[in-house]
This record gives C-alpha cells, structure tokens and sequence, in this order.
C-alpha cells in the first residue's frame, strides 16, 4: 500500500489522463431526472461531486444488467457457439463509495468461490475501482451496522479521501498502483494521516454479530408479516444493490441463431421460486421479503461467512413504499 | 443492385377481407407479391403485439383488415377492434412511431379489388419509404453512440 | 392528524376494521405506507400534501384479503382506483372503510362506494403537476423521429424491474403476459426493443382504464416519466369517446364498450 497526496486542483488533470488512457471511466452523472447514476464519461466535467449516494451500483459493470454468455449460428450440417470474452474493455470505476468497494469483495466471493464464473472474472479482471470516502450520509446510510465505515478501504484499488484542498490518496493494489502511472508527476508521497475528522458518521443501528446470531431464529418471528406488508413485489431494491447477484438465464434466438444471455433476476417477483410444477415455495410477498433479508444475514453468513449487505441503503431510497431494511431487521430480531 | 422490395404483413379477418383476397385471385387480378397474409377469425382477435412482433421481425409495412361495421361475422368483433386500433394508432403516434406504415381498412368478401388496390397502394408507400430501420438500429452501436453523445455535450 | 387518529383509533375499538392502510413518517423527511392492526398504533397515522402513494395497490394482497375489514385512506386517485376496481370486481372480498380528507381538512368517512362515487363526481381532478403537463406539451410539440429519439432514449434505460407494474392498483393479474413463456412474447432481459414492447403493452392493457395517480412514473427507478403514456391514453380516449375511468361503479369503461357509431378517420 501507497499514501499520496494529490491537490484538488490537480484532480481533474488525472481523471483527465484516465479517459486519455483509452480505458473506459464510469463515474457518477446527475440525470434530468434529478438522480445520478453511474454512465461513461469523457471528461471531468461531467461527473457530479456532490452527493451521498448513487440512486444505482456500479455493479453492471462486472455483472452487467445483460449479458450474452454465447451465441449461436446454424451452419449447413451441424451449430457453431461463439463465445465472446474479447470484447471486454479495461475500465476505471470512478466515485464508488466504500460500501460500494465492500460490495464487489462480497460479488468476487461469490462468483469465484467454487465454481468461478469467466465471465464475471474477466470483467473484474479488467477493473479497477477507485473510490471516495463519504463526507456525509443521510439517515437511509447504515454502514457502520455491517461491518464497514465511511473510509474503509476494503475493496477498493484506490481511495481518496477528501481533506480541505488536496485529496488522501491510498493506493492499495498493484492495479491502482499501475493507474496513477502516468500521472504520477501530480502526486506527492505522504505518511499516514488520520481521516476521521473528514468522515461522515452514519449512526449505528445495530451490532452485526447480535444480528448475526437473532437472525438465527427469526423465522418464525410473527412480525415477518407486518414488516413485508408495504413491499409490492417489484424488483427495484434487487437491481439497485451493490451485492444482490441473482439472474436468470434465457435463449434468445430461432432455429437460425441466437444467443443465450444472462440477467438481473429479483427475489421479490412473485414467479422467481415457481417450480414447473406449479408449486411455489414462496406464494407470498410475506415469504419472499422473509427469505431476501434471512438471506442477506443468515444465509449468506453460513455459505460463504459474509453477509450480503453493505449498508448502502439504496433499497430504502428507491422503493416505491420505502421498505426500511435495518428496521424490518430490528423488528424481526425483537424477542 | 434490385429495387427494394418492401415485405407486407396482412393481418386479415378469415369472414371478409381473406374471403376477398380470394376473390382478387381467381378474378387473376394483378397486384404487388410483397404480401404475406395471416388469417384470423375475426379483427377482434388481432392482438395489437402482433403488429409490433411483425415489425420486429421484418417486415416494412403492415396491413389489418377486416369486415365492414355491422358486418362482423361475430357481430361486434370489429367493433371492438376499431376502438382498439384507435388508441394503439394514437399511442404510436405518442411514442414516435412512423404510423403511415401500418393501414387499417374495412375490405368485404366482395372487394376483391378494393383488396388489390389497397396492396398496390401500400406496396408503393413503404417503397418510396424505404426499409423500416427504427426497430435495428435499437439494439446496437447506434444507440450507444448516441448515448455517448448526449453525454458528452 | 389528530382528529384523524382518534377517528382511526375508534374504527378499530368498534370493529369495524381490523387493518388500516395510511401513512406515517419515515426516514429522510419520507412519507411512507403503514399497516396498522389495533388501535394504540394509530398515533403514527399522518395526512399531508405529501401522501401520494396510492394505496389501493395493497388491497389486492392476499395478506389484506386475509384481514378482511380494511380502513384506507386516499387521495382522489386513491379513490377513483377503488371506484374502479369495484367496477371491474376485484373488491368484493374486502370490507372496506374508505376515508379521505377534502382541501378543507375535513376527514370523510364515506359509509359505501356509491357515496364515494358521488364524492369524486363532484370533482373534475387536475392530478397532474405543471412539471408534467409541461414535459407532455414539450413531448407533443416535437417532430415524430425526435419524439421516437426521445422514447428509445428512455426506453433503452429502463431496468425491466417492473415497479410500475408493481404499483399500479390496475395490475393485478397473477400472472402477467411477461411472466408467460410460451412463447416468450417480451423478452426477460433489458434492451430497448423489448423495453419498447413491454411499455407499449402495459400502456394498452391500462388504457381506459388508469385512473392517472402518476405512481409508476413517480417509483421508475430510473425516472422514466412513463404516466405520460397512459395520461395522453386517456386524454385520447375522451377526445374520442368521453368516457373516463375511475368515476363510475359501472363496469363500462372505453376499451371494452363500443358503439356502432364510432368514427375514425384512418380506416380505408
């Protein structure tokens, strides 16, 4: 690990010099609607700087909301498969914050544990993540009650850390190291300073080992009911979290050609259990809300020993009836 | 290099417009080959994707066709289908889409040159418009480049 | 609120209603749906300018149909969605009390649907916002290829996470034409052709009969201002057939009457 500083003043030359590079840079971009997704971008005055959070992860970029694991021709005797792995770019993700850096760990364990996913791989091979501590939060931000903070560097290749007018640079991983490269000229070695006064701070809603451990027999808890009452059935909260990783996989195509591509499925869909049978092991709302939040603290703890929540809180912001995640866990955990 | 040959999709009520297509050939009248005719028991039955679906797989221009009003051979089929192509033609519209390239019409059994004229005439129209492009042009580069565009403006 | 508290409180204490459906505070300055079960939690019930969600979209689950005697509270869309699923049937396994609170502050309880159909006669709702009307005037004055570039831009970004679908109180089919995979008529995945699709079917099952609360176009996650479709529907529609949906409990609304008189100009 490096510590650098960098000026503000030199920021933009470096985001600058990342575009010139040919690597593709996504980085955050304020929308007509008034919310701010992550989108190529060509230059730094593009990007908005002043926001708590994403209204969507950057996860579309090593599991993209489509994607076409191969495709299919029918030639005059027999089929021909193209795969296609080349096509993926090198690309800089700008702006993640650090829950979002968290959330591509938990995706790397979760696609390369056992049976690791090439596709997944290559794109997160050809990643690099550069994230900004949080300066401040709003009350939906519960990272502190998962295991994280708002400077944790844990996933991140790079981080910056924003403190009065130059930024703290902690250059984590070999593939940061080789993206300041050619700007290096704008950095200045540094000693580990402390940034805590320049850190927002989200108030803990709970203790994720008591949680850990309720969560073990809370499903029989009464309150499930009352707690998934306001929950639709859409697949908002899924696609817009960092670490949900379901999909589906489908043949587009006709007898000629086609291909068979992978998408974003939700768990909240009322059709995402049903077996072709006809029986659904989820037939309500109550069940499916009850299986998404045991899932993201129990299950996951017991299959791969992380939970599967960073704490981002873009599920409360973007749910039609606002569905509080940490309340519904409280309220669940309750005696 | 040929001329462009539009391909017509005809969505036609079996009753009316079919029967009339019929008649148009074994009068041996000529028109335009560019049509390719789906029979439906009636109008009322045509799903408003299908017409999307077409255009989706191919095809330049489409026609729906059906009895007469107050000549359904299930009474008010047609009628229900008139207020339905009513509104599908206005969302169309609503959304951009080259309305001109789809015609309705009320063709009898009897009209087996009306059913003539009407090919001829679309088959010229979506000629001089050219292939329908809209639908292909979506799902590649083009529009990632108009994204990229709008961005960086 | 206080008054519409107590009001709450006494429902429950009488029996008539075992559930109610309102709003309450929630993080972030947010206005959010609540379920409350007895009395004592009536005190988290509020009624402000802010409380848009249509409620009638919970009555249709099987948790609420369970309950039987449900309180809901609304606004004017609110009540012309009850107005019309009570017209197309879906209601008729709910006890329903319906309350509302008119520009006066005044709480309504209204003791049947025929007194609520009475209520929203008496209005000729403006639910749209001048945001909206200005974004359809601006939509409306483009030239056909920029108001095509303009929706395959939207279009290309939708998710496909059917949360308009998921709010609608007029969506309620158990199983939806895109959860039908034989055959496969919109595809699953997000690209632009199929989001084209998916929209322009949704938009025609809902014409005539969306009552224009502006949810789906409010929850798109990505801010598709997809109410606009169905808004200029129904403006369509009653240019054509002055008929509106949501105002009458008879089950008559345009997409499945007709009259033999009806004139178009377009059909050759």
């Amino acid at each position: 690990m490096e510590i650098k500083t960098i000026n503000t003043t030199n920021i933009s030359t470096f985001f600058n010099q990342l575009v010139q590079s040919g690597k593709i840079v996504i980085a955050p971009v304020l929308k007509k609607s008034g919310k701010i997704f992550f989108e190529r971008v060509q230059s730094y005055n593009q990007i908005e700087t002043d926001y708590i959070q994403t209204a969507f992860s950057a996860k579309s970029v090593v599991f993209p909301k489509v994607e076409e694991l191969f495709s299919y021709s029918k030639t005059t005797d027999n089929f021909e498969t193209k795969q296609s792995l080349s096509d993926i770019p090198e690309t800089v993700v700008w702006g993640l914050r650090p829950c979002d850096s968290a959330a591509f760990n938990y995706m790397t364990r979760f696609f390369m544990d056992e049976n690791p996913d090439i596709y997944f791989a290559t794109r997160k091979e050809r990643t690099t993540l550069i994230a900004i501590s949080c300066a401040k939060s709003d009350e939906a931000c519960f990272c502190t009650s998962v295991g994280l903070d708002p400077g944790k560097t844990k996933g991140s290749d790079i981080q910056l850390t924003l403190m009065g007018n130059e930024y703290y640079v902690e250059v984590i991983t070999e593939k940061g190291l080789s993206a300041i490269k050619t700007s290096e000229s704008l950095f200045t070695s540094s000693t580990e300073k402390s940034k805590e006064k320049y850190l927002a701070e989200p108030t803990t809603k709970f203790s994720i080992e008591e949680i850990k451990e309720k969560m073990q027999n809370a499903y029989d808890n009464v309150a499930w009911g009352q707690e998934s009452m306001g929950c639709v059935g859409c697949g908002a909260c899924a696609f817009a979290c960092p670490t949900c990783t379901c999909f589906d996989i489908q043949d587009e195509g006709t007898g000629e050609n086609g291909k068979r591509i992978r998408c974003w499925d939700a768990c909240g869909f009322s059709q995402f259990t049903k077996h072709a049978s006809g029986h659904n092991p989820k037939p309500n709302q109550t069940a499916r809300r009850r299986q998404r939040l045991l899932h993201k603290f129990k299950y996951s703890v017991e299959n791969i020993g992380m939970v599967s929540c960073v704490g981002c809180g873009r599920c409360i912001r973007i749910c039609p009836a606002h569905l509080n995640i940490f309340e519904n866990i409280l309220n669940v955990t309750k005696a | 290099m040929s001329e462009f040959e539009p391909k017509i999709v005809a969505f036609v009520c079996n009753w009316c417009t079919y029967a009339g297509a019929d008649l148009a050939g074994t009068n041996r009248t000529k028109y335009a080959s560019n049509v390719k005719i789906i029979r439906f028991p009636c109008t009322g039955r045509i799903d408003f994707m299908l017409l999307m679906k077409a255009f989706e797989n191919g095809a330049d221009g489409v026609i729906v066709s059906g009895c007469h009003p107050n000549d359904c051979h299930y009474t008010s089929g047609n009628f229900h289908a008139r207020r339905r192509w009513i509104i599908f033609r206005s969302l169309l519209d609503f959304i951009g889409f080259d309305t001109d390239r789809i015609t309705f019409s009320w063709i009898s059994a009897a009209e087996g040159n009306k059913w003539a004229q009407i090919v001829d005439e679309v088959t010229e129209k979506i000629k001089s418009k050219g292939p329908f492009t809209d639908l292909k042009k979506l799902n590649c580069t083009l529009l990632k480049q108009l994204y990229d565009e709008a961005i960086t403006k | 609120m206080k008054l519409l508290q107590n009001k709450v409180a006494e429902l429950f204490k009488n029996g008539t209603i075992n559930l109610m459906i309102g709003f309450k505070n929630a993080l972030n300055k947010q206005v959010v749906p609540c379920f409350i079960e007895n009395s004592s939690q009536a005190e988290q019930l509020i009624y402000t300018a802010d409380c848009k969600n249509n409620l009638s979209v919970y009555l249709h689950k099987p948790e609420v149909k369970k309950i039987k005697k449900v309180g809901i509270i609304g606004n004017i869309a609110t009540l012309r969605s009850l107005i019309q699923l009570t017209s197309e049937n879906q209601l008729w396994d709910i006890e329903q009390t319906i309350l509302t609170v008119n520009e006066k502050d005044e709480i309504i309880l209204f003791k049947n649907m025929r007194e609520v159909e009475t209520y929203v006669q008496t209005y000729f709702p403006e639910n749209h916002t001048e945001e909206d009307k200005k974004l359809l005037e601006y939509i409306d004055s483009l030239p056909r290829e920029e108001r095509w570039k303009y929706w395959m831009e939207q279009f290309s970004t939708c998710i496909k996470c059917y949360a308009c679908r998921a709010v609608c109180p007029m969506c309620y089919c158990t199983q939806c034409t895109v959860e039908c995979n034989q055959p496969q008529w919109i595809k699953i995945s997000s690209e632009t052709t199929g989001n084209l699709e998916w929209h322009i079917m949704r938009a025609m099952h809902l014409a005539g009969r969306c009552i224009e609360c502006g949810e789906c176009g409010r929850v798109c996650p990505v801010g598709i201002p997809i109410h606009l479709l169905t808004t200029k529907m129904n403006q369509e529609l009653f240019k054509e057939f002055a008929t509106r949906p949501g105002f009458s409990l008879k089950g008559e609304y345009a997409m499945n009457t007709f009259k033999p008189e009806d004139k178009e100009g377009f059909i050759k």
